[in-house]
Parts: C-alpha cells; sequence; structure tokens
C-alpha cells in the first residue's frame, strides 16, 4: 500500500498506469465522496477501463477516509482542495489532468479548477455540485443526521436490510469518521466560492447526474452558470450512480475523454464510433 | 518476501498453502480490528463473514501483487467482475483464481 506523507498526514494513493505500458493518452485524477466513499469505488469500477484504455490513473483516499490519516480536525472543503493540489505537486503531475469526482469529489475538482485553471483539462462529475450556500446548508443538515444515526444500532441494522451488510459496514465506518472528527462541522463551515468565481472555470465539465436524484433539479442552474457545462442523466437513478451503473459511467468517462483529444487504446479504440 | 520462492516453482502451492498465506494477508490488512484466523475457510465471505470493506480489498489486492506479481493478476481477475460480486467474493473462489494462475505459470 503506497501511503504518502502530506503536511504530515499519510495519503493512501494508488496509481495505476496505462495497461500496455505505453505512453500515457492522458491523466486522470479520480476523487471520491464524503463519508461511506474511498478511493475502492473508483479502483473496482472506472479505474481498471481508464488503465485499459492507455490512461494514467490517480486515485486516493482524501482525508479522513479509506487507509488515509484521520485528523481529529481540519476537514473544511478548502483544506480537500489543498490536499489535491499539494499531492499534484508531490507527484509532478504539471500537466492538464482530467477530473473525475464522485458526489463531494466533484465539489473538491470545482474547487481545484477555481484554484489552478490551468492544471485542469476538464472535469467529469457524478452527483456533484459546487460549493454553495445552500450546498453547505444542505451538507449541514446532512451530517448532523448521520452523526447521530450512524451510530445507532438501530439504523445500521436497517441498513443492512434495505442495503446490505456491506453499506452497512460502510455506515458504521462513517459514524466513527464522523464521532471522531470534527467532519460535520466543519464541511458547513468551509469558504464558500462567490458564482463569479465559478465562472472561472472555464475548462469542459459533464455533469452525470441519476434521473431519479434531488440533485438532477440543478442541472440547468449549472449548465447556465459554468462557461462550458452539459448534464447528462443516468435513467432509474438515486445518488449511486458509480456504483450501481458502473457500466454506464465507464462508457461515459471514455467517450467524454476521447471528446477531448484521447487517443485511447486497447479495447476502448476498438469500439470507437460505436460509442456517441 | 521472495525467500520461498524456488521452492514454489518447483511445486506449486496447494490450495491450502495458498489459503493459509491468503489468511495470514487477511490479518495484516485487518490488524486494526483483528480477526481471527481460525474463521477463514474457503467458503468465508469477505464481506459477511470477515467484515471487510472495499477499501480492505484494495489493500488485499496490492499483498496478492507484491507476493506473487503479474502470474496471479489480481487487476485481470477483478476486472471480470461487477462490484457486487467482488464485495460477494469468497475466500475459496480468490484462493481457486491464485492456485489456477500458479499452476498455470509453473508450467509455462
Amino acid at each position: 500500500m503506497a501511503l504518502l506523507e502530506l503536511d504530515g498526514l499519510p495519503f493512501h494513493v494508488q496509481r495505476l498506469g496505462p495497461q500496455d505500458g505505453g505512453p500515457a493518452a492522458a491523466t486522470a485524477v479520480l476523487l471520491h465522496g464524503l463519508l461511506t466513499d474511498s478511493l475502492a469505488s473508483f479502483y473496482f469500477t472506472l479505474a481498471p477501463a481508464l488503465a485499459a484504455s492507455g490512461v494514467e490513473v490517480l486515485m486516493y483516499d482524501q482525508r479522513g477516509h479509506g487507509r488515509s490519516g484521520r485528523p481529529p480536525t481540519g476537514y473544511r472543503l478548502e483544506q480537500f482542495v489543498d490536499d489535491a493540489g499539494v499531492l499534484l505537486d508531490r507527484l509532478e503531475m504539471t500537466g492538464p489532468v482530467h477530473l473525475v469526482g464522485n458526489s463531494f469529489g466533484g465539489t473538491v475538482a470545482f474547487g481545484l479548477a477555481a484554484r489552478r485553471p490551468a492544471q485542469v483539462r476538464s472535469i467529469l462529475v457524478i452527483e456533484s455540485e459546487p460549493a454553495s450556500g445552500a450546498w453547505a446548508a444542505k451538507l449541514d443538515g446532512i451530517l448532523r443526521q448521520a452523526e447521530t444515526e450512524l451510530v445507532k444500532r438501530s439504523t445500521l441494522a436497517w441498513v443492512a436490510a434495505k442495503r446490505g451488510a456491506h453499506t452497512a459496514r460502510l455506515a458504521r465506518s462513517a459514524g466513527r469518521l464522523l464521532a471522531t472528527t470534527s467532519l460535520a462541522r466543519d464541511i458547513p463551515a468551509s469558504r464558500l466560492p462567490s458564482e463569479a468565481e465559478l465562472r472561472t472555470i472555464r475548462c469542459p465539465v459533464l455533469a452525470v447526474y441519476g434521473s431519479e436524484s434531488d440533485l438532477a433539479d440543478q442541472a440547468a442552474w449549472l449548465d447556465e452558470l459554468l462557461p462550458d457545462c452539459r448534464s447528462t442523466f443516468v435513467p432509474g437513478r438515486e445518488h449511486s450512480v458509480l456504483i450501481e451503473a458502473p457500466d454506464t459511467v465507464r462508457e461515459l468517462a471514455l467517450s467524454w475523454l476521447r471528446e477531448h483529444g484521447t487517443e485511447l487504446r486497447g479495447p476502448a479504440a476498438r469500439r470507437e464510433g460505436s460509442v456517441r | 518476501m521472495t525467500s520461498s520462492a524456488p521452492t514454489e516453482d518447483l511445486h506449486p502451492p496447494t490450495e491450502q498453502e495458498v489459503l493459509a498465506e491468503i489468511t495470514a494477508m487477511l490479518a495484516a490488512v485487518l490488524d486494526e480490528y483483528g480477526l481471527d484466523e481460525a474463521e477463514v475457510t474457503m467458503e468465508s465471505r469477505f464481506t459477511e463473514d470477515l467484515d471487510l470493506e472495499s477499501i480492505d480489498l484494495v489493500t488485499l489486492a496490492g499483498r496478492l501483487q507484491q507476493r506473487w506479481g503479474e502470474r496471479v493478476n489480481f487487476a485481470e481477475f477483478l476486472a471480470g467482475l461487477e462490484l457486487d460480486e467482488i464485495i460477494g467474493l469468497t475466500v475459496g473462489r480468490l484462493v481457486g483464481h491464485v492456485v489456477d494462475r500458479l499452476r498455470t505459470a509453473g508450467r509455462s
């Protein structure tokens, strides 16, 4: 397991090179979501398909999550964005990279693109939104509820019955994260970008939503706000699009990279033209 | 890490030997929560029975890679599975994959 220390905190980093051993056709940085998420959500879904297509993949566990360090405090959005920037610097990934963010990982991606526009080639977000006052208020509610619920046996039993043992296992870990850190109070206290700041994100953005997700309602607002953003909806899905519809996400990501000048190799290259 | 490699190349490890090695890897992966090694059998499911979460399987993948490298090709094995199947995976299925690949590698 690769642990990289950044400003005294260990980060669990996984890199997959192009599977054929050739030069990288592009670099993709995959950013996972809050609480129950980790780089595993990408490691078992999108990452192998990208590597098989000649793309260099960087994944890491965000602070407090997965196998990365869990400081008691320091969970404002800008600190997650700092981590992404420091990691890119440390790994000397100076060339423009494609960011892929799941849920809160997309919020981090928008933050990084606003801060380092020259370093971001494109953004693909799955069930995400940029930080805003509405976002902070919503997260505050969700995190307060999670903090009290996820430590209860009754809640975890309900999750196990409804969503299976693995989701219940993740929920229990999330309960521990909330109980031992200031994350629930830090996220709503994040520095929020103004709409003017968000409009400086000029790179192409693809926003993927589950058609049944509450978040899908914001698609028109985001398309309008950002200079180069379009939305796509995965039918019948709610928030867990990456985990529940990995094939769809793989196809969307590969055609997105191809659209933005990546010469894919391997099976994806042979399918070229069939995915439009 | 590689001290047992010479004999292993002459005699591909048995199912029991691979199970013992993977059990030891699981104990290392789970050391912060603890694992009762006696409970690991071929039928154990990683999630339901051994209480692994998906990030633990990433760590296990790293250890498999370190131990057996390209011969076992865990990435390729996983790439053929959906996340649901990976989560429902039994120890026996992984042991079977490792034994098969080492046997094939030994012949080539």
